[in-house]
């Protein structure tokens, strides 16, 4: 096991992972429902398409795509839940899918949508539940569970029941009843998903802190940018069960955005009709006018603005990576 | 293992202590039944002393043993999982080290003590009521007998109750199923509503080839003295195969099943 491990320079080993569902598409009305129960007629839904990537130790990896790209199916796949079509996945060196009780202790899957608390039942008796199904010795359960509650500012709710408290009060909860065994690996799925800002701060906070001081892996899907832009520094980009971008979340930008934004503040009236000139008008409205301009061509662009008019103050930015992702998803060309 | 079966049996009574009232209407619905049923079978006795074969005594004490044995033997949290495997919700299961199988056998523990504490107290209620005679058998070999029988069948219960409930992996509506099977076969065919040898002879006989009398008619037989030695052997062997049989095929169908797991939901 062990000399199997140290050849392996990544913890998560994904390869051409597939995995496709079977739907069965009931044909509409009461003779429809009829009909399929004789000859079901079954459409493949491709939901994981040929992912590959590594992750390495210590990682914290962000996870982007729309609803149903393939981001939860693949952590699924990763946390031994779904049986995978085709591909190679190995995390720690297993097959998640044996799902052996060694593989299974070192890792946690956290669903935003979830939960794995107890409903009716206060917090602290699915945490002394975990507690022995995952064989925590007593000294480690009080001492995380101290760490973890106080850290998360939860210790006074974790003896009410679970289905009194808010989302956000619960998902520090499911996080807490996750984290307690200690994982190495840490998948999350929309940790932060319907919570108020406060709790996504919070929860965010958490999570960096406890990467950095576990060195656990994590991988983390969100539809909030601000999850990924401030944990993340390597992002997946994953759409239609395809992965189309892994690296830098700085990288990003350079890849998908041909163009920079110039905005300028006007010290006097100009005409709008010769600002057409410098490029892409976005915005004009004395005083203030925004450009979108070739990325080549950003710098000869402010230097002919700065030449040619009155100007005040000049800004050459970057597009907001929500946006090139916005665009990068719903297929637009981008300007 | 014990520290394992311990919490979880400590966290399945909590969620019925979260829903007492629940529990407590449930438990007086089964009561209501079970009183009928001692009604019906009275007022059939009459002044008469033997019906169908079964002495006064012997049919008053095969329905307690039937209210006895619904608590121990045909109950079982299990037919929970079709809902989890709908819904997606047995993912939390899935992803514990923990054997499904030990999760819901500790589950089912529980469920059954609970229940028979109240069936305890139902049954010794009828007894008093009515001033029932109970029949208890004389040899040894009959007791012998019936408690290594309702060992045996509890866990053919559990395995054959597993099995329907993960039919939900290739079905949508597991509903009809259990209820086919839940109210149908098992009750019915257990012998859970009456002796099952007061039905024509060859219709029971047939009956005696299913798995369900194995669950409540012939535990009961055998308690009622009714059963010979070499039969109750007989009897004995045939539930020991009709358990490895579902024991087998519940973790084939888990193995299959499992593949087509969707994990729905989020």
């Amino acid at each position: 096991m062990l000399a199997a491990l140290s050849f392996m320079d990544s913890i998560i080993n994904v390869s051409n992972l597939k995995k496709f569902y079977q739907v069965s598409k009931p044909e509409p009305g009461l003779l429809g429902s009829i009909k399929s129960l004789v000859n079901r007629k079954y459409e493949e839904v491709k939901a994981v398409d040929g992912i590959s990537f590594k992750i390495n130790e210590g990682e914290l990896v962000g996870f982007i795509g729309p609803n149903g790209a393939g981001k939860t199916t693949t952590l699924k796949c990763l946390s031994g839940l779904l049986h995978y079509d085709s591909g190679f996945v190995s995390v720690f060196g297993f097959n998640p899918w044996e799902r052996k009780d060694e593989f299974l202790k070192q890792i946690a899957l956290v669903m935003g949508q979830k939960n794995q608390l107890w409903w009716d039942l206060p917090p602290i008796e699915t945490f002394n539940l975990n507690k022995v199904i995952y064989e925590i010795p007593e000294k480690e359960y009080k001492d995380s569970l101290e760490e973890l509650t106080s850290l998360l500012e939860v210790k006074d709710v974790i003896n009410i029941q679970t289905r009194k408290l808010s989302l956000g009060q619960r998902m520090k909860c499911e996080l807490i009843a996750s984290l307690l065994h200690g994982p190495k690996v840490l998948f999350l799925d929309e940790p932060t998903i319907g919570l108020d800002v406060v709790s996504q701060k919070k929860i965010r906070d958490f999570i960096r802190a406890y990467n950095q001081k576990m060195k656990s892996t994590i991988i983390l899907t969100s539809h909030y940018m601000d999850d990924v832009k401030e944990l993340c520094k390597r992002i997946v980009i994953i759409d239609k069960g395809r992965l189309i971008f892994d690296g830098k979340l700085e990288e990003v930008t350079a890849r998908f955005a041909d163009h920079k934004i110039i905005s300028v503040v006007f010290a006097k009236d100009v005409d709008p009709k010769k600002l057409e000139k410098i490029g892409q008008v976005r915005e004009y409205s004395f005083p203030k006018a925004v450009f979108f301009v070739k990325r080549e061509v950003a710098s000869v662009a402010a230097s002919e603005l700065l030449q040619n008019f009155p100007i005040a103050d000049l800004n050459i930015e970057e597009v907001p990576i929500e946006d090139i992702i916005r665009e990068v998803f719903t297929g637009k060309n981008f300007a | 293992m014990i520290k394992k079966y311990a919490q979880i049996f400590k966290i399945t009574f909590e969620e019925y202590f979260a829903y007492r009232l629940n529990f407590f209407l449930w438990r007086f619905r089964n009561f209501v039944s079970f009183f009928a049923l001692v009604i019906f079978w009275l007022a059939i006795y009459g002044v008469g002393e033997n019906v169908f074969g079964y002495e006064k005594s012997q049919m008053i004490t095969y329905l307690i043993g039937i209210a006895f044995l619904r608590s121990l033997v045909l109950a079982s949290r299990s037919f929970e999982i079709s809902r989890h495997i709908r819904r997606g919700e047995l993912s939390r299961y899935l992803l514990w080290p923990l054997s499904i199988n030990s999760f819901w056998f500790g589950r089912d523990l529980a469920d059954k003590s609970i229940n028979l504490i109240f069936a305890f107290f139902e049954i010794g209620l009828v007894i008093l009521i009515f001033k029932l005679n109970l029949y208890f058998p004389q040899s040894p070999a009959n007791w012998i007998f019936f408690i290594v029988l309702v060992l045996l069948s509890t866990l053919l219960y559990y395995f054959l109750s597993f099995c329907i409930s993960i039919l939900a992996f290739w079905t949508e509506d597991v509903w009809a199923t259990r209820w086919l099977l839940g109210i149908i076969f098992l009750e019915f065919l257990s012998g859970a509503f009456f002796p099952l040898d007061i039905l024509p002879g060859w219709l029971s006989r047939v009956v005696y080839f299913t798995p369900f009398p194995y669950l409540v008619f012939f535990p009961l037989k055998i308690w009622l003295g009714q059963v010979a030695i070499g039969e109750s052997f007989r009897v004995l062997a045939i539930t020991i195969f009709w358990l490895g049989l579902f024991y087998f095929l519940s973790s084939y169908l888990w193995k299959k099943g499992f593949r087509k797991y969707g994990a729905y939901g989020g």
